[in-house]
């Protein structure tokens, strides 16, 4: 299986890549700038975090958008990842009240496929200014935080989920089920 | 997985076919450097001179212990006192990113130095990814320029070689223990040295200011893990702060400096939260920076910030 992490300049970007190729997956890092064309062959993106606000930033988001219209394989948003998601298809972001930084308790609150065989509270580890403040129109929260409404979504018609915290991170609790559990939704699409 | 064996048998066969002549690695004598220097070692054997630079801001003993851990590894090392320049390059710096980059530069001109005089062209360094992570580049932005990474001068004359490159510590302390490199637990410390534990002006009495904390620090957690009162932390040091307060010593009014305690728990230096270090630990580190450096300093904190929001070191 061939996964590309999408770079839009996370410091966790790498951290995403490894835990990938610790799970056995063919790993790779791309520029955002990549033309969706070049990427030839690929089984699953991951676009990761980033410094931009995805708002008034979208140029340093690259080609974030192109790979969610084109493609079809299954993608995960991370952080700036969902936020792009959720604002490309037309759902609403912005600055949140309260940052998150560091520990934050997560609810999950519809299992769906990322959550699977994953307690319904635990503690993750954010990094984010911004947040996703409505999904789009199709996609449906799936896990919310004290101060944060959506920590996690997916659409109803594709694959495409989206975390706001960071499964690929050591001090996130069960990060890795999670990406076994993305990794798991790809493996159905293949079939 | 990560397969330390394999690792080491692709970087040896690939060092031996990118280096062609002689060679220098820059080795303070940590778990990053040190494997760096015995992968090269392995690839090119005595076309390899190990580096180390006294740089005036390394902790107590460093420098005589990692002449020690050099003679029982076996590679041929040159230790180069260059403390004068790198105080000299610090004077009036407060700013954490000129602090770092006229450290980062200083390396540089050092090893050009020492690379002219043993006829090397390339420079082996032992960078890791957090450094050029957070150093940042065209997409990332610079949390920090490591002094090997956003630290180096543009006109920089060597050819580097930095074959630890993707990975982080956890998996440079693997290869470590495959390779039976000594230092392979020992705790992480950042090339800037004791010079990023000051924050404000690094000079020779602010430096062994926060020397002496360090070693009260390093001593206590240490003998409190050895004691079996609590786990070594990941990393753990003092910092000295510019900030003053009042305080009262033997009826007289004092008004000393600060220092923090850090401790964090980590696997990647990518995320970190603190220590709980056990409250009667940190009383006696406490007693014993008041009391032993009472003319410098009268208060000690503890920090209790986690990465992020916070980073490991404070500069």
């Amino acid at each position: 299986m061939r996964v590309y992490v999408v770079d839009n300049g996370g410091q966790w970007t790498h951290r995403e890549w490894r835990v990938l190729r610790d799970l056995g997956v063919e790993a790779r890092i791309v520029p955002n700038t990549t033309p969706f064309d070049h990427l030839g062959q690929v089984d699953a993106l991951v676009l990761s975090g980033g410094a931009p606000d995805v708002a008034s930033e979208a140029a340093r988001m690259g080609n974030n958008g192109e790979y969610l219209d084109r493609a079809d394989c299954p993608i995960l948003g991370i952080c700036a990842g969902m936020q792009f998601m959720a604002a490309h298809f037309g759902g609403r972001t912005g600055p949140a009240a309260r940052a998150e930084f560091g520990r934050t308790r997560l609810y999950v609150d519809e299992e769906d496929q990322l959550f699977v065989g994953i307690p319904k509270e635990f503690d993750v580890w954010e990094s984010h200014n911004d947040e996703v403040k409505d999904v789009p129109e199709g996609f449906q929260a799936l896990a919310h935080s004290e101060t944060c409404a959506v920590e996690a979504m997916r659409s109803l018609r594709r694959p495409l989920y989206a975390v706001q915290f960071h499964p690929e991170v050591e001090n996130t609790a069960f990060g890795t089920d999670i990406f076994r559990n993305f990794l798991r939704a790809v493996e159905e699409w293949r079939r | 997985m990560f397969d330390p064996r394999a690792f080491v048998e692709e970087k040896v066969d690939e060092l031996r076919r990118t280096i062609t002549g002689k060679a220098i690695i820059a080795c303070s004598g940590g778990v990053d450097s040190t494997v760096a220097a015995v992968l090269v070692d392995r690839a090119i054997g005595e076309r390899l001179r190990a580096v180390y630079v006294d740089t005036g801001l390394m902790r107590k003993g460093e420098t005589e212990e990692v002449r020690r851990m050099f003679d029982r590894l076996g590679v041929h090392y040159r230790i180069v006192d260059a403390s004068g320049e790198f105080f000299a390059a610090l004077k009036g710096q407060v700013d954490p990113e000129r602090k770092r980059k006229a450290i980062g530069e200083r390396f540089i001109r050092v090893f050009e130095r020492e690379a002219r005089e043993f006829g090397a062209e390339y420079l082996v360094q032992g960078t890791i990814a957090p450094d050029w992570i957070e150093s940042g580049d065209g997409v990332r932005d610079t949390i920090k320029s490591h002094h090997n990474v956003g630290g180096l001068p543009k006109d920089m004359a060597l050819r580097l070689v930095e074959p630890l490159w993707d990975l982080y510590k956890d998996e440079v302390r693997a290869v470590a223990r495959f390779l039976g490199v000594e230092v392979s637990e020992r705790q992480p410390f950042p090339g800037p040295a004791l010079a990023i534990r000051v924050i404000g002006e690094a000079n020779p009495e602010s430096v062994g200011v926060v020397r002496e904390a360090c070693a009260i620090v390093e001593e206590e957690l240490e003998a409190a893990a050895r004691n079996g009162s609590m786990v070594r932390p990941w990393q753990y040091f003092a910092v000295l702060l510019p900030v003053q307060s009042v305080g009262v010593q033997g009826d007289r009014r004092a008004y000393g400096r600060t220092i923090a305690i850090r401790a964090v728990e980590s696997v990647d230096a990518m995320t970190a939260a603190f220590s709980r270090v056990p409250y009667d630990v940190l009383e006696r580190i406490s007693l014993r920076i008041t009391n032993e450096m009472k003319a410098n300093v009268n208060r000690v904190v503890y920090d209790i910030t986690n990465k992020p929001p916070a980073t490991i070191e404070w500069e």
